[in-house]
């Protein structure tokens, strides 16, 4: 049951995924695991561009959370 | 098998990880049990031209891996703020003399010069913890709490999220929810909505058409994203937002110049005899009280046998009628072993509220709303920059990068009275942004 289960909800992932097409196999995942290919590789630098450019523009947000919380617009 | 199967999840794990964004740098496939602690540290320092706004700011980032991606994430940023920052009030062929925001004093600005409050500083210390965790094998929950704190400035903000991986964790769908109660404090307390900037009064006086000593103003974020490995080298996220912020939305500090309707040169006034007060009118602006802003972003990641593209564009509409698009790009590659250049462009444009105002006119009646806030005119702004990264043999790495930002507003036609056709002037300014960042493991 422990390893059926799995299964069947990577067939049922296959199947919602049948028309894309799109993706890989786990273990094809070497460059998508690396510390560059991650959606927010540096948080620390998106959070200070954020909230730079929070204060200087008219809108801001979109990428995630942030940038906010202060009087500086 | 038992261990075969823990090691495929734990591969797994770790490459979902990656897609719900939650990685912390150094998340690799192989279990690494050594370090507990992922420490970010920087220094970022922040100046704009002609003496305008200066920051020093000193930012960490701690994250700590309990196992199976449990995470605890913590961080500070302590900002200090010096330099002066436009008022909203309009250069005059004339010498200008304002209050200054607490009502104590005044300053002058010079024939021909935009008019920027000089008395403009601050330190802010901002504080944020979060924590995220995989629940029911193919979900992830996460939340956040975070305050700051300025002087004048209050912002107490909370977090929660979900995702889900879908199509052997190829598509992860993610909601999550942010809320913002924040408390302004103007100096000086709240101006009255289109008052007049009153005159010098002494230490134990409040200044005239002044309110209550704080206002509020409440957030709400929601945002839906996707985020799909196209291939073995190209990822791809999409998202919407959805923001509505309600209460306070005036800047306390700026004006509008109250002008001729025919020549649009500021009106001059004089303070009674003995007392020392604005040379012109100058009416406290005054916003909606409620703000509704969608948006779509969208990013690509693309690996180039080690070379790394980031292209990111971003849509931002809202009922201030506050158009917006941006286009960012970064390119990341190796230089020898151990050390990344980062080159990086972003282009900004928007369009003005529609209650953007350069002046008003005197005897005209006043809108329902008007700010002359320049980051509420059309403008355009472009930043370049550059980041070049070292790893040292412990897996330790530092940065720096350098980027320069130019901003230029435009006031639309429609709202220019007079002379003002052809002789506006907007507070543009060029920055540069010098940062230093080290990163290491404990």
């Amino acid at each position: 049951m422990r390893t059926k289960l799995p299964a069947l909800l990577g067939l049922l992932c296959l199947a919602m995924a049948g028309c894309t097409n799109l993706g890989v196999k786990p273990w094809e995942r070497e460059v998508l695991a690396r510390d560059d290919m991650q959606p927010d590789a540096n948080p620390l630098d998106t959070a200070l561009d954020d909230h730079i450019y929070f204060s200087k523009e008219g809108t801001s947000g979109g990428r995630g959370f942030g940038g906010g919380g202060c009087g500086c617009n | 098998m038992a261990e075969k199967d823990q090691l495929i999840g734990g591969a797994l794990a770790a490459a979902a990880c990656g897609l719900l964004g939650a990685a912390a740098p150094g998340t690799s496939i192989a279990a690494e049990p050594a370090s507990k602690w992922d420490v970010d540290t920087a220094f970022l320092y922040y100046g704009e031209s002609d003496g305008r706004v200066q920051d020093a700011s000193l930012s960490g980032l701690a994250i700590r891996n309990f196992g199976d991606d449990r995470k605890l994430s913590l961080g500070l940023t302590v900002d200090s703020l010096t330099g002066a920052s436009p008022s909203g009030a309009i250069a005059s062929n004339q010498v200008q003399t304002f209050t200054s925001p607490s009502g104590k004093s005044t300053y002058t600005t010079p024939a021909g010069e935009i008019p920027l409050d000089s008395s403009f500083h601050d330190s802010r210390v901002a504080l944020d913890a979060g924590w995220s965790q995989p629940f029911a094998r193919l979900y992830s929950f996460n939340a956040g709490l975070g305050i700051s704190t300025e002087f004048d400035y209050q912002h107490l903000g909370l977090n929660a999220g979900v995702t889900r991986d879908f199509n052997q964790r190829n598509t992860t769908l993610s909601f999550a929810v942010a809320m913002g109660k924040d408390k302004v404090k103007p100096v000086g307390n709240v101006p009255v909505a289109f008052a007049a900037m009153g005159d010098v009064v002494d230490e134990d006086g409040t200044s005239a058409n002044r309110g209550s000593d704080s206002e509020d103003k409440d957030v709400l974020d929601v945002l839906f994203g996707v985020t799909q490995v196209v291939g073995r080298h190209t990822l791809l996220r999409l998202n919407y937002s959805y923001s509505d912020s309600s209460g306070y939305l005036t800047d306390p500090y700026k004006v509008l110049t109250v002008v001729d309707p025919l020549t649009g040169e500021p009106v001059v006034r004089t303070p009674p005899p003995g007392v020392e007060g604005p040379g012109g009118v100058y009416l406290f602006e005054h916003r909606p009280e409620s703000r509704t802003r969608q948006g779509l972003y969208g990013e690509l990641r693309q690996d180039f046998s080690g070379k790394v593209l980031q292209l990111g564009y971003r849509f931002s509409t809202d009922d201030w009628e506050v158009d917006s698009h941006t286009l960012e790009g970064r390119f990341r590659f190796p230089l020898g072993e151990s050390s990344y250049l980062e080159p990086h462009a972003r282009y900004y444009t928007q369009s003005a509220a529609s209650f953007y105002r350069y002046s008003l006119a005197v005897g005209t009646p006043l809108p329902d709303f008007a700010s002359a806030d320049a980051r509420l005119a059309d403008l355009d702004a472009y930043t370049l920059g550059i980041k070049y990264g070292h790893e040292s043999s412990g897996g330790n790495e530092w940065s720096t990068r350098l980027e320069f930002y130019r901003q230029s507003g435009k006031a639309p036609d429609s709202v220019l009275i007079g002379n003002q056709r052809g002789t506006a002037q907007m507070p543009d300014f060029d920055a540069v942004i010098l940062q230093f960042n080290y990163h290491f493991k404990l």
